[in-house]
Formats: C-alpha cells, sequence, structure tokens
C-alpha cells in the first residue's frame, strides 16, 4: 500500500526529499529561475510534507481521532526589505511557475543568478532524533496510553466527574531550495498529551488541565511521566475550589520556576524581534548595549537544546539555530534576527526566521526563551515579599510593541502574606510594562527550568510552537488584577 | 464547482469502497490576495490558490476525522483507505452517527449575496494606489515612526456531498483594508493604533484612506498614556473590544462544553443567566453577513434562533453529537451571525449619561474560565470626566465574573460594530472592578 507518510529520514538526501514531493531538480531550478527573473536579494522555495495525528479520550472511551496531512510549497523573492509570496499545494510545474512569476512580481529589475545544480546545506546535528519516527508507530500502540492516564486521572479524586485526555503528534518534512543551489532538509517529530479535568464539590465545579509537549517519540510517555501530568492535571484543579481573587492593584510578584518564562516572552522576548526594530515600531528599538537590567539578568532565546519543543536544527530559512543571547549581565545584546533583518542591521542571521508553514513568509521569532540562574534561593525570594503574589501556572500572554504594555493569564498561584505562602488564588490578569518589569527585577534565584507544556507563539496569525522557562524570580511591582478592594 | 463536486463524490466513493458504513466530504478552493505597503514602498505581495478535502468516516460504530491537501489520486486513495483503518482501531461510540436526512430539510432558497463580482476584478494597479493612499494618510503627522498599511481579499468555493444524500455547495469572498501606526513619544514608548474594515461587498465599506485616518488618530490618541488609580467605577466598552467580551461569554453555550460539564451556561434553559438588558440572535440568513450560511458544518439547515432574550437563556448551540450525548435536540454546533439587540443613544450620549468611569478601547490579554466564568482581562482606553473622554489610560485590569458583568450591563448604544459577525454597540456596565496604581 502507497503510504501517506515521507520515508524515513537517516541519511535522507535532497533526492529522497525532492521524491516525496515528486519534484525533479531541472523543474526546480526553472522554477527559481522563474522566481528570479526580475531580480532578487534571495529567492527560496520551501517545501513541506507535514502529518498530524490526534486522538481524544472522553467520557470514558477512545471515541474519536483525527488526521491531517499537509502538502505545499512556498515560493518566495526578496529585494532589501520586500517581499514576494505565492504558495501552491499542486506541486506540479505549471502550478509552480504560475506561483513563482507571481511572487516575482515585488522586483522590477533584471534576472538574478539562478542555480543550475544543487547541493546539500551543511550537515547539522540532529537535536530531535527518534528511536522511531511518528510515522511508524500506529494508533494502537497509542490508545494504552491515553486510556492509562485517563485511569490515573480519575483515581486521584472522587470529586472527579470528567476526564479528557487529547494526543497529538506530528511528523513533518521541510525541504528549502535557495538561489545558491543548496537544499537544506529537516525532518521535525512533534508529540503532546493532555488531560482536562473537572470536579465537583457541592454546587461547585472546577476544572482546569495540564499538558506535556516535546520533540519525542512515544518512549519518552513512560509510566512516571504520565502518573506526573495526572498529579498535575488534578492538583491544579482541586486547588480551585479553595482559591480565590488577591486583592486588585501593584504589587511584587514572584515568577516561579518553569512556565513563568511567559513574562519573558512577552515583556522582552517580541520586542526583540529584530522586524520590529528594523521598522522602528519595538519599545526596545534604540536600546542595544544599554543596561536595561540588574547585572544578575541574563536572558537567552535557544534554538539548540535537544529535544525542546522550540528546537530547530535550523530554521526556516535554511540557517543553522544557534543560542542567542538577549540581555547579556543586565545589557541589551541581541535582536533575533531572519535573513531580511540580518542584511538590514549588516549582522548574520541568529537562525531565528519561522514560519507557521509554507503558506507563511519567515519573521523572526523566538524558539525557547528563558533566563538564566540568579544568586538568590527561592526561600529568600519568597521571605522577602510582605504582601504579594506567586504566580505559577498560565495560560495566555499578550503585548505591545511599541507602548511596551504586556500581560499574562495567572489560572493557579498563592498570596504571599508576611514571607510566608498563605492561600491558592487563582484566575486573574497581570499587566506590566516590559523595560519597567526588566528595571524591577530585584532577585533571580538558582532554580532555572524550562516548563514541559506545550506553548504555541502567534505573531501576525502565525503560530509556531516555543519553550519558556525561569528561575524563581522577583518583580518588585506589577499590575495584579483582582477583587476585594 | 461540478469538479468540486464530483472529487467530492468519488471521495465519499472511495470510503464507502474501503469499508466505511458513511462518509462526509467537504472540498474546498480558495483564492487569496494581499498587499502590504509600509512608509512609501511595498513591502508584500502575497497571492495564493488553496485546496483542500475533509473526510468524516463511520465504521461500524467508531468514528474519525481527515483532511488533506494532497490530492494526488494513488496519494488520496491512500489516504482514504487509511482513515478508514484506522477507525476501526477505535472504541465504538453510539453517540457518533452521521447526521439525520431530516435536519437537511427546510434549507432556505434564498440569495445570501456572498460573492462581490467586482473585488475579482479589482486590479493590482487599484490596490496599489489604496495602499499608497492610505499609507500617505497614516503619515500625515510628524510623530508617525511607521506605518503599514494593507489591501485584502480573498473568495472560496466549497461543495459537501455524503453517503446519506447531503448535497452542497456554497460560494463567498470577502475585501478589507487595514493600517497600522506607531508614534513617537517622549521616552521610549511607542504608542500603536490600529483600525480595519472587511466585508462582503466594497460598496459597504469606508473609503481606504478613512482607515488610515483612524489608525492614525487611535495611535495619537494613546500618547501619554497612564495607569489610573484602583478603583470600582463604571466601564463603558468601545464596539470592537464589546465583539471579543460577549465572544468570551457565549463561548461555553455549546452542548459540547455544557455535556462535559466546562460551562457556566449548563442547566440554564429558560434562566435569568445574564442579566435582563442582552438580547442576542443568531441569524444565519442574512444578506452579506460575514457569517451568512444556508447550512452549517453538519448539513443541518440554517435557521434564526434567539439565544439569548432580555438575559434569558433561549438557545444552546448542539450539534448532533453532543446533543444526543446530553439530551438536547440539535440547533447548530457553531455561531454564524449574533446579532445584538441595540439600544438608541450614540456613544456621545452615553459617555455624557456616564459622567466619570473608564472608556474601554481595546483588551490586552487576559482571560476567563468557562466554567465558572471567573474573567480578568487587561485593557487600554481613557478616563470619562465629565461627561466626555479625557486623557488615555492602559496597564490595567479588569476582573470579574460573566454572569455579574451582564448583571451589570446598565445600557446599550445605537453603533453596532459592522465589521464581525458579532454585531454588538458600545456597552456600559455599572461598577466594575479595575486595578491599576
Amino acid at each position: 500500500m502507497q503510504s501517506t507518510t515521507p520515508h524515513p529520514t537517516s541519511g535522507l538526501s535532497i533526492d529522497d526529499a525532492l521524491s516525496w514531493f515528486e519534484v525533479e531538480r531541472q523543474q526546480l531550478a526553472r522554477v527559481l529561475s522563474e522566481l528570479s527573473a526580475r531580480g532578487a536579494d534571495a529567492a527560496d522555495v520551501y517545501f513541506q510534507h507535514s502529518r498530524d495525528n490526534s486522538i481524544t479520550l472522553e467520557d470514558g472511551i477512545i471515541s474519536r481521532a483525527t488526521t491531517s496531512v499537509d502538502m505545499g510549497a512556498g515560493l518566495r523573492c526578496v529585494v532589501g526589505d520586500q517581499t514576494g509570496y505565492a504558495f501552491t499545494e499542486d506541486l506540479s510545474t505549471p502550478a509552480m511557475l504560475a506561483a513563482a512569476s507571481t511572487a516575482a512580481t515585488i522586483a522590477q529589475g533584471s534576472a538574478a543568478t539562478a542555480p543550475v545544480g544543487f547541493h546539500r546545506g551543511p550537515n547539522l546535528p540532529d537535536r530531535y532524533p527518534l528511536a522511531r519516527r511518528w510515522s511508524e508507530v500506529s494508533v494502537t500502540e497509542k490508545i494504552p496510553l491515553l486510556n492509562r492516564t485517563a485511569e490515573l486521572t480519575r483515581a486521584l479524586d472522587p470529586a472527579i466527574i470528567k476526564v479528557t485526555v487529547s494526543w497529538a503528534d506530528s511528523d513533518e518534512l521541510v525541504a528549502i531550495a535557495d538561489l545558491s543551489g543548496r537544499i537544506h532538509i529537516d525532518r521535525r517529530p512533534m508529540s503532546r498529551l493532555w488531560v482536562m479535568v473537572t470536579a465537583r464539590k457541592g454546587e461547585q465545579i472546577q476544572s482546569n488541565s495540564a499538558n506535556i509537549a516535546a520533540r519525542r517519540g512515544i518512549d519518552w510517555f513512560s509510566e512516571e511521566r504520565l502518573q506526573q501530568l495526572a498529579k498535575d492535571a488534578v492538583a491544579k484543579t482541586m486547588i480551585l475550589f479553595e482559591a480565590a481573587r488577591p486583592p486588585a492593584g501593584e504589587m511584587p510578584v514572584v515568577l516561579a520556576a518553569g512556565a513563568s518564562g511567559i513574562l519573558l516572552h512577552e515583556a522582552i522576548g517580541h520586542g526583540m524581534e529584530a522586524d520590529f526594530n528594523r521598522k522602528g515600531t519595538s519599545i526596545y528599538a534604540d536600546m542595544i548595549g544599554k543596561q536595561v537590567a540588574p547585572e544578575f539578568v541574563t536572558i537567552v532565546d535557544n534554538g539548540t537544546q535537544d529535544h525542546e519543543r522550540g528546537a530547530l536544527n535550523l530554521d526556516d530559512e535554511g540557517t543553522p539555530c544557534e543560542r542567542t543571547v538577549l540581555v547579556d549581565r543586565g545589557i541589551m545584546a541581541s535582536y533575533l534576527h531572519d535573513n531580511i533583518s540580518a542584511k538590514h542591521y549588516g549582522v548574520q542571521s541568529t537562525g531565528s526566521g519561522r514560519r507557521e508553514s509554507f503558506r507563511h513568509t519567515p519573521m523572526p521569532r523566538m524558539r525557547s526563551t528563558y533566563m538564566e540562574n540568579g544568586p538568590h534561593t527561592r526561600e529568600e525570594i519568597i521571605a522577602s515579599v510582605d504582601r504579594g503574589i506567586v504566580a505559577e501556572s498560565f495560560t495566555n500572554g499578550v503585548v505591545q510593541i511599541g507602548a511596551g504594555d504586556f500581560t499574562f493569564y495567572i489560572k493557579n498561584g498563592w498570596l504571599i502574606e508576611g514571607g510566608k505562602i498563605t492561600a491558592p488564588i487563582k484566575d486573574i490578569n497581570i499587566i506590566g510594562n516590559g523595560p519597567e518589569t526588566l528595571r524591577n527585577v530585584t532577585m533571580v534565584a538558582d532554580d532555572c527550568k524550562l516548563d514541559s507544556g506545550g506553548w504555541t507563539c502567534g505573531k501576525d496569525g502565525q503560530s509556531v510552537p516555543v519553550s519558556q522557562g525561569m528561575p524563581t524570580t522577583l518583580v518588585s511591582r506589577l499590575t495584579v488584577g483582582g477583587e476585594n478592594v | 464547482m461540478s469538479k468540486l463536486l464530483a472529487s467530492a463524490q468519488n471521495a465519499v466513493d472511495l470510503a464507502l469502497k474501503a469499508g466505511a458504513d458513511d462518509a462526509w466530504v467537504n472540498v474546498s478552493r480558495e483564492r487569496s490576495v494581499s498587499f502590504s505597503y509600509r512608509d512609501g514602498n511595498m513591502e508584500k505581495v502575497e497571492e495564493s490558490t488553496s485546496r483542500g478535502l475533509s473526510l468524516r468516516v463511520y465504521v461500524d460504530g467508531r468514528y474519525s476525522a481527515h483532511g488533506t491537501t494532497d490530492l494526488r489520486p494513488d496519494h488520496l486513495g491512500a489516504f482514504i483507505r487509511e482513515a478508514v483503518s484506522l477507525t476501526r482501531a477505535l472504541q465504538p461510540d453510539p453517540h457518533r452517527l452521521i447526521t439525520d436526512p431530516a435536519l437537511f430539510a427546510d434549507r432556505a432558497s434564498i440569495d445570501l449575496q456572498l460573492l462581490d463580482p467586482t473585488v475579482a476584478e479589482l486590479s493590482r494597479d487599484r490596490r496599489e494606489v489604496w495602499c499608497a493612499e492610505m499609507d500617505a494618510q497614516a503619515h500625515r503627522d510628524e510623530r508617525v515612526i511607521s506605518a503599514e498599511s494593507s489591501v485584502f481579499s480573498g473568495h472560496s468555493e466549497g461543495v459537501s456531498a455524503s453517503s446519506n444524500g447531503f448535497l452542497g455547495s456554497s460560494a463567498g469572498g470577502y475585501i478589507g483594508y487595514s493600517t497600522q501606526v506607531t508614534v513617537r513619544e517622549d521616552g521610549d514608548k511607542r504608542p500603536e493604533g490600529m483600525d480595519y474594515a472587511v466585508g462582503r461587498f466594497l460598496d459597504v465599506l469606508p473609503a481606504p484612506t478613512e482607515i488610515a485616518t483612524g489608525a492614525l488618530s487611535k495611535a495619537l490618541s494613546r500618547i501619554g498614556s497612564v495607569k489610573a488609580p484602583t478603583q470600582r467605577t463604571t466601564m463603558v466598552v468601545d464596539p470592537q473590544a464589546a465583539v471579543s467580551l460577549l465572544a468570551r461569554t457565549m463561548g461555553p453555550a455549546s452542548a459540547a462544553a455544557i455535556q462535559q460539564k466546562r460551562s457556566f451556561w449548563a442547566g440554564q434553559k429558560g434562566q435569568q443567566l445574564l442579566g435582563t438588558r442582552l438580547t442576542v440572535v443568531d441569524n444565519p440568513l442574512i444578506p452579506r453577513g460575514l457569517a451568512s450560511r444556508l447550512y452549517d458544518g453538519e448539513g443541518i439547515s440554517a435557521k434564526p434562533r434567539p439565544i439569548i432574550e432580555n438575559g434569558v437563556v433561549r438557545n444552546f448551540y448542539v450539534d448532533t453529537y453532543y446533543g444526543r450525548k446530553a439530551g438536547l435536540s440539535p440547533t447548530t454546533g457553531s455561531p454564524s451571525n449574533r446579532i445584538v439587540r441595540c439600544g438608541d443613544k450614540s456613544r456621545e450620549q452615553l459617555i455624557s449619561d456616564v459622567g466619570a468611569g473608564i472608556y474601554v478601547t481595546s483588551w490586552l490579554g487576559g482571560n476567563s474560565d468557562p466554567t465558572t466564568g471567573d474573567f480578568s482581562l487587561g485593557l487600554r482606553g481613557h478616563l470619562i470626566e465629565n461627561g466626555a473622554i479625557a486623557a488615555p489610560v492602559g496597564e490595567m485590569n479588569v476582573t470579574g465574573n460573566l454572569r455579574q458583568l451582564w448583571e451589570r450591563l446598565e445600557v446599550l448604544g445605537n453603533d453596532p460594530y459592522p465589521y464581525s459577525s458579532l454585531r454588538v454597540p458600545t456597552l456600559v456596565f455599572g461598577d466594575m472592578q479595575f486595578s491599576g496604581c
């Protein structure tokens, strides 16, 4: 039977990749020639084939599954800061040539030199090798994991009335052909497991969820990992019965180690994406080289961590990913660059050019954003706060790039009174200003951890998977949504 | 269209041949064009034609759903065979059945006017001229750092066919403009303003330059934004911001959320859930409506339905599956055009009547819990002082519970937001909890 999933990748050659898309070298040369027929500083064809599977367990049964196959090519012609773009799911020569000539209309000069031959881009270490690709794992191997997770979850508390477990895995093949004749190939796995819990106590009903995600294979979903996930989901739900809103207004906020990296993502990460800075629309546009935080603050965006959700071997322009230091001991160090912004600033791309799919143009994006360890301890930090909160788990955040105002929503947290954690809190939005908040980071602990939950970042209508992490950190003042005033 | 229909029917046949008891197939094709202009130059031109097929299969009491854009015949055949064989590995679900054909009956036979033929004829030159005009308009202030203006349009056609006799086809389009402006203020802050308009027909949209003017004035109005004190006061919500507030409230009004016990709407049919002043009708049959349709994703014939009348719940969004599970009759699983009953005062009159409070122009993040209705939202807007819009405020939150929020709805304006399928006017809520400095 013809399989609808790509070949195994070990040693995937460019001919293997092209044959999957049923594209010949000669045809690709014609398309790149058409794409650069009116001139181009850069041009590329981004081929992508992805297969996504999902399974849902609800009301005690595995009641539905989905598969989705997406295949196509995005064709891009770049002149200075200008981009012409077209995509097609039809990879026949006429369809690709039509898309190429559409994208080429952004240029108005004479033809650039198109490649006549192709060679594979530099061989890069694979940061997410799997013992078995998701395309080789059948649904019958995944189902027991969902059943087990539901069973573990239900057993944890008699007040639980609903458990939903959702599974998602994905296997993606990317081949990027550029004007120099290089073809960059990447094979990107992803997996994610969610648990949603609803519980009832008397008249009160509460629900919450927890999830884990990584560029991992099925062997990662061990009994121990499922137990931890079930425990987290149930604990986060049951605590809501006792939780209340904190008082409203400005107060110190302790960011718990892990998912609090959402603060970095919103307060500084987006503002450091170089497209906003080359356009002058970011609040950080004039801050490179300036002191923006205390010297114990170092903030990193890193695409090189093995199996992380935000990891990439190469970005969606074919640039190898790297570890980029955004803030180096308090000094603003580097933006996140794609090829267009790198050329604009006369620097190297940081391997941050990412796109949701072949339907989208790449732009500078975060990968895995975190703060490095600082000199304090969690205990010291909590003890230093007279009246404030601990932010522990989050649902979402957002930022206004120019004004610098950012928010994140706390699902679970704790009240601190007199240097001690006293009561659970829930459902409040936090709002602050990016540069002000960086200045107000007064303590950073030595317990940095990356969150294992599956975060997705949205920008200009494009979603990409990211990671985030944080050591326990004290921000001396943020505006806390709350009640009881 | 006949080509799409043939490929939909072919896919149904392939699924049945592979062993499915029932199958439902949607095939669609879409064309989109977008031009973006920034600071005197074309920044990005995007133009694409897209296609896709989605398939729902019912096999031995089991169910799964699939989608693909790889329509090469041998690949499609294999994809459908794999879909059917995967379904056999799942557990039977007695509630999962293909839509009862009785629900296909009485499909309205009106022309919804969803496709403006003049949009497809718009030349590239015309679009570029609009972009340039918007760009020039957006730069009419020396404090502008950067402005980006876009003209975007698209049209799509879709066909659905099922093994139990459903056939439907639809076509629709849209056109819109948007401008985003960033301006300089003392210090590092660079306030931004955004405006846009979108519609089915070109002739209902304002001139593109009006959008640019709106974006510029919104950006300039943000200069000098401050954080107001933590307080309880009246909240006036701009229609554009009201859209997401009402969408957030109505999100859990589905049988799916109710049956899963993750909805504060559960058990509330016929009850006074959202105060006494809110009335919302779901009307899929409005000519030129952004969410108009003759049938929904399950083939259920579209009908107007009251959702909330004077705060009382009249209907939920009930699809066939969760309807069967929850013992509710199917209505439709997804909202169409949601029309809020308006009041008779303008925004200016409302603000004048309020006297003092906070006028919210947009939300910044925040969320709500669908089970309890608890919400907390970041916001930006203006103080209301002496019955007029005063200084800009930002970096503030408003926090409460969605049920209590609508109980505090005091009055609605006469200005429904025209560029959303959710048409809601200016809203005035009393005694809301704001956090600031």
